[in-house]
């Protein structure tokens, strides 16, 4: 109960504090919005099908959206020292990790709504074939990168080159998840059967996983002196 | 060094009243040649001293001297390069639950969030602590910091000496029985160094083991049961405050800076 009370309680101050701020969440629709209405006009859908490249360009966007929103995580814990209050407390270290993991996947999560809307609107596609297959995919796929970015996004915090350095160290281990998501939602956008995007979804939830073991119990060591 | 060896045994008895030895936190405090650097500067240099539970201890020195790390390594904010802490003859383990619920630390850094409410900050810091009747201390230590008319109020709308009082209140909410304070009056109003001072003297209840950090020689040495002087990462002075001057110290404190510098 204390584990889950604490888990708790970090998802809602940083959900609550979005809620006032909205800073990331302005920054990443912002970006996502922006992305799409230059996409739309940089892209001659007469000569490419839209349909073809919006898998990569939906992947694309939430990785630069979320890298930008969850990068600046550490950044509002510095504010007057109050992440070190939280070191001191006896929360333990996965539980603060795994908060932030909730609600910065909380944040990616309602950007990848957006992104598709946006999408939708301008490349007019077509999500009715499996439309909760299509957010199953994304869902997986934004639980592996916030893993991975929080994890990250800790470790740039502590150095000189701050939340610019957060891109250089997981933008490589993104390429597997970028790989399988995107393959998984060109398929989904294609009308292909849900069987062709069964083996994208286990690998994206392997990745995910994954992350979020390495995270968990790496997480006090990139925090701690 | 000026005095005789750190133990705060010498000499205090009569400043407060003996703590508990029923309860597991009547143990000294113990430092073992603690020492820390930050790449070649040893911020702390082999400081061994003894504390008894219950004592209100104010650390002077320079700026730059290793007071505030020194601090840091007590709440396990640092770890140590070399040396241990000890409670009695035991082991003390600074990143564990047990210590964390145990000590109370109040910085230069409010640790609050400007965006949250002074309730909502406290309500934050109380789950982390899995406090019971978490609403009822809430209420108790706004009052007791005078901010129950702001408790519904952002944090960034504070002026610097309400922030302070929020974050002493943060300190104590879990009630600790070691608090340390790093500079608790640094940038106060009058109100607000009055409310804190208040508050620091109801720590002096033989039951807390307090360590303040502080340039103010006054009033730290009028909470003090022993005062000690840290320079240049060692403890140069270590001694009862009860037999101390107010009107001589400064003088000492400056012999002491001066032959240890």
């Amino acid at each position: 109960m204390t584990y889950l009370r604490q888990l708790r309680a970090v998802i809602r101050k940083d959900l609550l504090q979005e809620l006032r701020t909205k800073q990331r969440l302005a920054t990443m629709g912002g970006f996502a919005v922006l992305v799409g209405v230059l996409f739309n006009y940089s892209i001659d859908q007469a000569i490419v099908a839209a349909q073809d490249i919006a898998s990569g360009l939906i992947w694309m966007t939430l990785v630069f959206a979320g890298v930008m929103g969850v990068g600046r995580t550490f950044e509002l814990e510095a504010e007057d020292g109050a992440f070190q209050g939280v070191l001191l407390s006896p929360i333990p270290r996965d539980a603060l990790y795994l908060g932030k993991v909730v609600s910065n996947f909380v944040l990616v999560y309602l950007v990848v709504l957006l992104v598709l809307a946006v999408f939708g609107v301008f490349f007019q596609l077509d999500y009715g074939n499996h439309p909760f297959m299509l957010l199953a995919v994304l869902a997986v796929g934004a639980l592996g990168f916030v893993a991975l970015a929080t994890l990250f996004g800790a470790v740039s915090s502590g150095t000189a080159l701050g939340e610019t350095l957060l891109p250089i160290l997981v933008f490589p281990l993104l390429v597997p998840m970028v790989v399988y998501g995107a393959s998984g939602t060109s398929r989904l956008l294609a009308g292909r059967p849900i069987a062709e995007v069964e083996g994208n979804l286990r690998m994206l939830a392997a990745f995910a996983l994954v992350a979020l073991f390495a995270g968990a119990g790496l997480f006090r060591f990139v925090v701690e002196d | 060094m000026r005095s005789a060896a750190p133990d705060s045994s010498v000499g205090a008895a009569s400043a407060n009243p003996p703590p508990d030895p029923d309860a597991a936190s009547a143990a000294p405090l113990r430092a073992v040649g603690l020492v820390r650097t930050f790449g070649a500067q040893r911020a702390v240099d082999g400081v061994s001293f003894t504390l008894e539970s219950g004592r209100f201890l104010s650390l002077f020195g320079p700026n730059g001297a290793g007071k505030s790390t020194l601090l840091r390594l007590l709440s396990g904010a640092l770890r140590p390069t070399a040396g241990e802490l000890r409670l009695g003859p035991e082991l003390l383990r600074t990143r564990e639950p047990g210590w964390q619920h145990r000590i109370g630390v109040l910085s230069h850094q409010t640790f609050l969030y400007g965006h949250l409410t002074a309730r909502e900050n406290l309500r934050f810091f109380g789950d982390l602590y899995d406090l019971d009747d978490l609403e009822e201390r809430i209420d108790a230590g706004l009052a007791a910091v005078d901010l129950v008319a702001r408790g519904d109020d952002q944090v960034r709308t504070y002026s610097r000496g309400m922030r302070q009082r929020l974050a002493l209140a943060r300190t104590l909410l879990h009630d600790p029985d070691v608090v340390l304070l790093d500079e608790p009056f640094t940038g106060l109003d009058a109100h607000a160094s009055a409310v804190l001072k208040g508050v620091l003297e109801a720590l002096r209840d033989g039951r807390r083991t307090v360590v303040m950090v502080t340039h103010n020689l006054t009033e730290g040495l009028e909470m003090a049961d022993i005062a000690a002087i840290q320079v240049r990462g060692r403890l140069a002075y270590w001694e009862s405050a009860e037999g101390l001057e107010a009107a001589g110290f400064p003088g000492l404190y400056r012999e002491t800076v001066e032959a240890s510098a």
